[in-house]
């Protein structure tokens, strides 16, 4: 037997010795004006997104931030299901488009108001999560993303087509809130309800139960042998995602103020599996950024296509007219496999280096390559 | 009363018995070994009592109760910890994080009162990150605290691993091959510290191990399995010496005697 008596604690073998010296303890602590300075930017960045509705110039761009900040729900919501539970799923229009409807018809069709068809809304989505996670219980991985995959479509063409329920092709009305109807006091309504999740998502993962579904993720067993109740975390974990995109459908009903069933397809669902793998699993701001990314694209490439076209008419030279409708897929593939291949925790991962400086870490660029923060961990480096 | 009791174990996957009517018991504050050649059925018998194989049949009690009809996170609750072959920890987490998950079933604050963020349960999270800390001093691993668990060497794992299953407050010690991967002084000093921590929290030990120096010098009783059965049992001094124990692990002397 070999007792190392140089050192005054001895007990440590030496692989974790070795591990110690290898990563240096995080003793680093900002000073006063170090906090100043992180507490400025933060600030300065929520106060930013919540100025643009009023920072953009028309009322057309104000529902656009609107629809930004609905995608970015959906995309907490996707976050849940994949980033949290690590469950893909491929039928989340499913939920998306039964909280618009129910709101909808909530408000519309029973007159009450809005806030009761926000919740009735979120309560649906929450109900049809539910009947998912049911099957999720016994089924997992690729297995369940198929069952997913039919579960959107069986709602996309037999429960959105139920004429009673959806109206048909003449939809269902649903106005806006008193007070709220113009598109800037909107986009307000959705930031503040956007706001409302990432504090909520916020605290399920600094608390038990956020840790208990990424262990879930992670390896069942273990987090059965920590006492984790495997079935109810993963119903909450379903039941979470599918109140976050009740909401965010309800919120979508009434900002087109007319909702009807044919936006609730297959190719939403990719789009919203495509926003939230480039915009990072597990990372809730990367996620909310890849939505508003996803919502706003079309908008801006238009944009992009009139400014060239007006260059072209100045310069004399002709151009077809109208945008390919092909870019904007072809741009988000090419992104999906730039992050799959560069880098798999997405935009959060990009990203990771602010988040760690404003939690207080020193700034370090290369944080952004830990290939660990591809699940997670970069939404939540530090406890 | 003891705190483990094994009545009369056995399960069948398929055509295989993988255990056939094993009975075997750990008293309070004891220390007992679980040896066999591979595949004798140790990781099976240990993933019956905690719960993630239904034996087909026997019981378990634990303290007098039988729990062969609880689930695995349940027995968890009641004090039952174990460790894993393959170290179970939560991969994506910080070794702090995973002690703090590890701690699940003994937070008092309800799954909505956290995500609500109720004071209660933001009071709560302080208390769990300060006794995460104190299992992490107990375990020499302050410094590895906000460290990821990827990249850190084998041996580190095991040694975290045993910091989170501590974290569960557990009763019951169930320990798979905690020394595997081990050199010979390292599984010494961890055999010192299996020791400690009987003595600071008064847990009881059920352990799996092939390394014979820390079987000896450190378990109370021993129990031996072999192809599914109870091969042998006895104080380790005995065992040691057990002809049939030696057989199962280096096979018949006279395969080699007669030519």
């Amino acid at each position: 037997m070999a007792i190392d008596t140089t050192s005054e604690t001895v007990e440590l073998p030496a692989p974790a010795r070795e591990a110690a010296e290898a990563s240096a303890p995080s003793t680093f602590r900002p000073s006063a004006i170090g906090w100043a300075r992180r507490y400025a930017v933060a600030g300065g960045l929520v106060l930013f997104v919540f100025a643009l509705p009023v920072l953009v110039p028309d009322e057309a761009s104000a529902n656009l931030i609107a629809l930004a900040a609905i995608y970015a729900c959906v995309a907490l919501s996707m976050n849940v299901l994949t980033g949290y539970l690590g469950q893909l799923s491929l039928g989340h229009q499913a939920f998306y488009g039964i909280g618009a409807f129910v709101s909808a018809t909530v408000v519309t069709s029973f007159t009450l108001p809005f806030g009761a068809g926000l919740v009735a809304g979120a309560l649906s989505g929450a109900v049809a999560a539910l009947i998912l996670g049911g099957v999720a219980l016994r089924i997992r991985g690729l297995y369940l993303a198929i069952v997913t995959l039919a579960y959107g479509l069986l709602a996309e063409n037999s429960l959105f087509l139920i004429r009673s329920l959806t109206g048909g092709g003449a939809g269902v009305v649903a106005n806006r809130p008193t007070g709220f109807t113009s598109n800037r006091a909107y986009a307000y309504v959705c930031l503040g309800v956007l706001a409302l999740l990432f504090a909520f998502d916020w605290r399920l993962l600094k608390s038990k139960a956020g840790r208990a579904i990424q262990a879930i993720r992670d390896d069942e067993k273990v987090a059965a042998s920590f006492g984790i109740n495997i079935t109810g975390y993963k119903l909450l974990a379903f039941v979470l995602s599918g109140i976050y995109a009740g909401l965010a459908g309800a919120l979508f009903a009434h900002q087109l103020g007319n909702v009807v069933a044919a936006p609730f397809n297959l190719t939403l669902a990719l789009t919203f599996v495509l926003m939230t793998v480039v915009g990072g699993l597990g990372n809730r701001v990367g996620v909310i950024i890849g939505g508003a990314f996803f919502a706003t694209i079309d908008t801006i490439l238009e944009l992009i296509h009139g400014v060239v076209i007006d260059a072209a008419e100045l310069a004399n030279v002709e151009l077809g007219e109208g945008i390919d409708p092909v870019l904007a897929p072809v741009i988000g593939a090419a992104l999906l496999v730039l992050t799959l291949i560069r880098a798999p925790g997405g935009i959060g991962q990009q990203i990771s280096p602010i988040q760690n400086w404003i939690r207080g870490g020193r700034f370090d660029i290369h944080s952004m390559h830990d290939k660990t923060a591809a699940l997670g961990g970069a939404g939540d480096g530090r406890s | 009363m003891a705190v483990l009791e094994v009545d009369n174990l056995g399960i069948r996957f398929g055509g295989l018995q993988a255990l056939e009517a094993v009975t075997f018991k750990a008293e309070e504050y004891e220390i007992v070994g679980l040896m066999g050649p591979n595949g004798a059925g140790k990781t099976t018998a240990f993933n019956c009592i905690t719960g993630l194989y239904e034996p087909t049949t026997g019981t378990v009690s634990y303290r007098g109760r039988d729990v062969t009809s609880l689930r695995s996170d349940q027995r968890a609750a009641l004090g039952i910890g174990r460790t894993f072959q393959q170290v179970g920890l939560v991969r994506t987490m910080t070794v702090l994080q995973n002690l703090l998950t590890a701690q699940h079933a003994r937070i008092r604050y309800s799954a909505g009162e956290g995500m609500f963020g109720a004071p209660t349960s933001v009071t709560e999270e302080r208390a769990l990150e300060r006794r995460a800390m104190e299992v992490l001093d107990f375990m020499d691993l302050t410094h590895l605290a906000n460290t990821k668990l990827a990249g850190l060497p084998y041996g580190t794992l095991k040694m975290v691993e045993a910091s989170a299953v501590l974290a569960t407050d557990p009763d019951l010690l169930l320990l798979d091959e905690p020394s595997a991967g081990m050199s010979p002084e390292e599984s010494h000093e961890f055999g010192e510290l299996l020791l400690d921590i009987r003595r600071t929290l008064g847990v009881t030990i059920v352990m799996i191990e092939h390394h014979v120096p820390m079987v000896v010098g450190v378990c109370d009783y021993i129990y031996v399995l072999n192809f599914g059965r109870l091969l042998a049992e006895g104080l380790p001094k005995d065992i040691q010496s057990h002809p049939e124990v030696i057989s199962a692990y280096f096979g018949e002397e006279d395969t080699y005697g007669v030519a």
